[in-house]
């Protein structure tokens, strides 16, 4: 019985290295596919969400005229974290018919596509992280104990954005034509949500609504740990975390059992 | 895992009993997924491969042959485990290598040398065993320069130059070939050959599917002519190559 419980572990153990081993060559590639080689895509990954934050800087603070505390840090506190959901959706879309050379020619465990490419966007996401720091020193916020929440809020980010890599990878594949459509979706979810200004600044009916989109609680964490130093209510990081694991749990399955049916849809 | 030849051959087996695989179409004539299908529920669908049945035995060299449709590639893929029968039995034992396409596998934006390593991974070898093959995959090629250029810039003849040279690294116990071996050069298409009869020799499978015949012969053996989606002859190479011009003129 030992021996057959040490067989299993040697299994197990050789299985989470091959996936391994998979998942890293499968992203490595696909950053180099997706965002070339050199130092620039750390540039690229620096300066897109500033050129973000700086374009809702401008209409929080000239159009709607709602700065709020520090507006730039609050912008990016939710922008950043926004643009790791944003770029997996778009990754995902396209994930299974940017590899179709080895999906069309080779038996592997597909499953860990979709998750090849979320690592991809969460490496342009770390280099992004880069614009809070300095955000924080624009405005002069000291840091806090509760920064060490930010670790957390990271995470869930990623177990959000990794659910939401599954739904839309087999999206892409089944309905290819409805990128647009989908990513106007995602799109929605940064405007219904306290993206623009802080939740704190929202009362009444709009407030409890902006509850049910898995955004606030992820928007609000980053808020709460470097700009608020407060610690995150549990509501904000176990709904979004939660509703990845749902998403996970619901979709990995048919997207496992899709996967062999891929090679039938994509055109060689 | 380690240089062509150099580990003990598990013995390789392919069995196909009743396979079968169907493909979907929408109303707008979009293939789709059986599970999508379902939800549309308004389409059609169409046989690919129906009631399959043979095996293949360790040292044999089997050629796939047939009109174009007939199920080659999709009965190839299969076997690469790139999409599973929808009904039947398919049972492959061994490490399979394959080259189902011109495109080999291979990303036109990577290098070769970045290919060569996905491609080592993706067919059974660690990270490092595949990073530490590429010199002697690179020899292999004979790509020289061009092993750290784009893909893009290859013609087809070196990808299937770089996608043979991997897939044989990896020392399959089941080789798959789909008309790639076609756009190699005389040169490569013997080396091809060379490592195909080295595989047969030591209780390999290897399966071709193409229409270069000469070409073919100087691997196969045995031969399975397919038709519409189904085997109508299989036996000796020669036999069942001239029941298929035959049956063509």
């Amino acid at each position: 019985m030992g021996r057959g419980a040490s067989g299993a572990d040697r299994s197990l153990r050789q299985r989470s290295r091959r996936w391994t081993d998979v998942l890293v060559s499968l992203t490595v590639t696909d950053l180099k596919v997706r965002y070339g080689r050199g130092g620039w895509q750390l540039v690229k990954w620096i300066v897109d969400p500033f050129a973000l934050v700086g374009v809702y800087l401008a209409l929080v603070t000239l159009v709607l005229d709602r700065p709020g505390e520090a507006p730039g840090l609050s912008l990016a506190c939710a922008v950043v974290p926004f643009q790791l959901i944003t770029t997996t959706v778009v990754n995902a879309m396209s994930a299974v018919s940017a590899r179709r050379s080895i999906v069309l020619n080779m038996g592997f465990n597909r499953t860990l596509i979709p998750l090849s490419g979320a690592l991809t966007e969460t490496v342009a996401f770390g280099a992004s992280l880069f614009l809070l720091v300095v955000l924080m020193a624009v405005y002069t916020v000291a840091p806090t104990p509760a920064m060490l929440w930010l670790p957390v809020a990271v995470a869930v980010t990623l177990i959000f954005a990794v659910g939401v890599a599954y739904p839309a990878a087999l999206l892409g594949v089944w309905m290819p034509d409805i990128g647009n459509f989908v990513m106007s979706f995602v799109r929605v979810l940064f405007f219904i949500a306290p993206g623009l200004i802080p939740l704190s600044q929202i009362s009444g009916t709009a407030h409890d609504l902006l509850l049910i989109n898995p955004m606030t609680g992820i928007f609000e964490s980053y808020r709460d740990a470097l700009l608020y130093g407060d610690a995150p209510g549990a509501f904000e990081l176990l709904y979004p975390a939660a509703l990845g694991a749902v998403l996970l749990a619901v979709f990995v399955p048919i997207f496992r059992a899709e996967q062999r049916q891929f090679a039938k849809i994509l055109e060689p | 895992m380690g240089a062509p030849g150099s580990r003990e051959r598990t013995p390789a087996w392919v069995h196909a009993e009743g396979v079968g695989v169907r493909f979907h179409f929408d109303r707008h004539a979009h293939a789709v997924t059986p599970a999508l299908a379902r939800l549309r529920r308004s389409g059609t669908q169409t046989w690919g491969l129906h009631e399959l049945s043979f095996r293949v035995r360790p040292g044999e060299g089997v050629a796939l042959i047939g009109p174009s449709g007939s199920g080659k590639t999709t009965l190839l893929r299969l076997i690469a485990g790139v999409m599973s029968p929808d009904i039947g039995r398919l049972d492959v034992r061994g490490r399979v290598g394959s080259l189902l396409s011109v495109e080999a596998g291979l990303h036109g934006l990577l290098t070769g040398r970045e290919n060569a390593v996905l491609l080592g991974v993706l067919a059974g070898m660690s990270r490092a065993e595949s990073k530490a093959a590429l010199d002697e995959i690179k020899v292999a090629t004979k790509l020289d320069d061009a092993f750290d250029r784009p893909v893009l810039s290859y013609s087809e003849g070196m990808r299937a130059r770089l996608g043979f040279a991997v897939a044989d690294y990896t020392d399959p116990d089941v080789l798959v070939l789909d008309e790639v071996h076609e756009a190699l050069d005389h040169e490569f298409r013997s080396i091809v050959a060379v490592r195909a009869q080295h595989a047969l020799r030591t209780g390999g499978i290897v399966l071709a599917a193409g229409h270069d015949h000469p070409l073919l012969a100087t691997i196969c053996d045995r031969a399975l002519l397919l038709s519409e989606g189904r085997v109508v002859a299989d036996g000796p190479f020669e036999e069942v190559r001239r029941a298929y011009l035959g049956a063509e003129a």
